[in-house]
């Protein structure tokens, strides 16, 4: 179980160092994850998604409030200690390394360079073609080959905990549908809590609660259906006036 | 015979436990240490003495050969012009580097002049390391030189790497590709205390089709430095490519300058640089995967500089 109480994270100026500006990018929010529960956030543009997505990974660093994992205070854990107390972070934007390979990747999550078990992990998770194993996870990569590997490396964790933020961003249409199984089976045959920042339509769907934030508050938790009106508010979205009557956005606005 | 020194040295520079099977001529401290021949493969010493002359018989495949340079006598600066000869059609391995063992406070070095004539359909793969080992303060010098020329059709790899303790390299490369022929180079250094290193690579591409991918990977730590030049001069419709990339650490500092010359109006020159300290995001991806800083540094620099 993850609690958040009272996080509040302020905008950081970092071009010019003066540390933490008025705004509130996270607004007092607390919220209980329940254990082996899928939540999907989401919300406009500049809403807070990601933001809150990097205070639970560590990444970023509350200006307030607690963050509980089990009942043990994680606030002022590294990214290192979160890791190895069970969270673990897909990112948006994966980075890339010149030498790093797939499988390198995999084996320092996996804690382990056993051909066979490293196998068995890329065979589990399915998306991940054998080749990718000695690819190199550099610019070479396309979006898609990057976001599946990184997908990967999450679940090769175990986590107890597994943030995915926009893992849809670069895959194609067809690998949608697998990626939300793969994690549906992950939370299903291991409970891991999971929680997953998206607009797709798909993963919405999947999700045992939908939770969505607007300028630094969760607004709604609760069902999909309940929260149709709310998606629906084109206020929602930062880019209304530009995709507003678009054929399939795959988004519910 | 080989102390327990030499050993080591020989196993870091050419991964070498014992005397190698095949052909090789082991160089200690300036004087031929051992040395032995196959049926295809030929080492004499030079006419000047200054060196060895090594010949591979056509259609040669897959032997190798291993040429390591021990040098360990305080105050030595051993110069060696060595020379190989790569028959038509052959498909070889050579294994050079040199290892110094310091253990006084006189300088050390080797100069390893490398002239490769590789005929015509002929692969070579060259793998060169340099390391300097032992508790000495005296400096440790390594200026290596290869000369590479290609005939028609054919390939060379050269995996040229500076693993450590080296504080001072003045490496030049220079090769001529003839028609159809291709060569690739990855050069890997990594300095650190106040250690300088300097690369200069002269590359001609002559011959219609010929092709060359020059690929350097830096880690620069401390207060080290290091500089990269490289010049691709394309006299024919050919293909060239440098890519090179420093990790600054410290106060590492690196210069680099590639340079292309497309002088022939098919030519197809490219090149990629950057110079930068380890990017956040790669930091905390690995620690997002339990690894500390430390150990993420470490992972990405192995990443950076292995084959």
């Amino acid at each position: 179980m993850l609690v958040v109480k009272n996080l509040v994270f302020y905008a950081h100026d970092t071009e010019s160092n003066a540390g933490a500006t008025g705004r509130a990018i996270i607004d007092n929010i607390s919220f209980t994850f329940e254990k082996g529960k899928f939540y999907a956030i989401t919300g406009p543009n500049g809403s807070g998604k990601t933001t809150m997505a990097k205070l639970i990974m560590g990444i970023n660093k509350a200006d307030s409030g607690k963050i509980l994992l089990n009942g043990d205070d994680i606030t002022d854990l590294s990214i290192t200690d979160r890791a190895r107390a069970g969270i673990a972070y897909s990112f948006q934007n994966p980075a890339r390394f010149k030498g790093t390979t797939c499988r390198d990747l995999i084996s320092i999550a996996a804690k382990t360079e056993d051909e066979r078990k490293i196998r068995e992990i890329i065979t589990r998770i399915g998306i991940c073609s054998m080749d990718f194993l000695d690819k190199s996870v550099d610019s070479k990569l396309s979006g898609g080959e990057i976001k599946k590997i990184e997908l990967a490396t999450t679940i090769a964790l175990n986590p107890m905990i597994a943030i995915y933020d926009e893992p849809d961003t670069g895959i194609d249409l067809w690998t949608i549908e697998p990626m939300v199984k793969l994690l549906k089976r992950e939370q299903a045959e291991h409970g891991t809590t999971t929680i997953v920042v998206s607009h797709n339509r798909q993963f919405l769907e999947a999700a045992d609660i939908l939770i969505i934030i607007k300028q630094g508050k969760f607004v709604y938790n609760g069902g999909l259906n309940d929260a149709i009106p709310l998606l629906n508010d084109l206020s929602l979205c930062n880019y209304a006036d530009i995709c507003e009557g678009e054929y399939n956005a795959r988004c519910y606005r | 015979m080989l102390d327990a020194i030499d050993k080591e040295l020989l196993k870091t520079v050419a991964d070498l436990e014992t005397l190698p099977k095949g052909a090789y001529n082991i160089r200690k401290n300036g004087q031929l240490l051992g040395r032995e021949i196959s049926a295809n493969i030929n080492i004499e010493t030079n006419k000047e003495g200054n060196g060895i002359i090594i010949t591979i018989k056509p259609g040669t495949k897959g032997e190798s050969v291993h040429i390591p340079v021990i040098v360990s006598q305080a105050g030595l600066n051993d110069v060696v012009y060595n020379t190989f000869i790569i028959g038509e059609g052959s498909d070889v391995t050579i294994v050079a580097g040199c290892g110094i063992h310091c253990g006084t406070s006189k300088s050390q070095g080797h100069e390893g002049i490398h002239e490769f004539r590789i005929g015509e359909n002929a692969a070579m793969k060259y793998i060169e390391k340099h390391v300097a080992l032992g508790e000495g303060k005296g400096q440790r010098v390594l200026n290596p030189t290869t000369r590479v020329f290609l005939e028609k059709g054919a390939h060379a790899e050269m995996e040229l790497s500076q693993i450590g303790g080296v504080d001072s390299a003045n490496r030049l490369n220079e090769a001529t590709l003839g028609a159809g022929s291709s060569l690739f180079i990855t050069e890997r250094v990594m300095t650190d205390g106040n250690q300088t290193a300097v690369s200069r690579n002269e590359i001609l591409l002559e011959g219609h089709g010929s092709s060359t991918n020059l690929v350097s990977r830096s880690v620069i730590k401390d207060d080290s430095s290091q500089n990269f030049y490289a010049t691709l001069d394309a006299r024919a419709k050919c293909f060239g490519h440098i890519e090179c990339d420093a990790i600054l650490m410290g106060n590492g500092r690196n210069e680099t300058i590639p340079a292309l010359k497309a002088l022939h109006p098919d030519a197809e020159l490219s090149h990629e640089a950057s110079i930068g300290k380890i990017a956040g995001d790669q930091l905390i991806k690995l620690m997002s995967l339990g690894l500390t800083y430390d150990e993420a540094v470490n992972r990405i620099i192995r990443g950076f500089l292995k084959k």
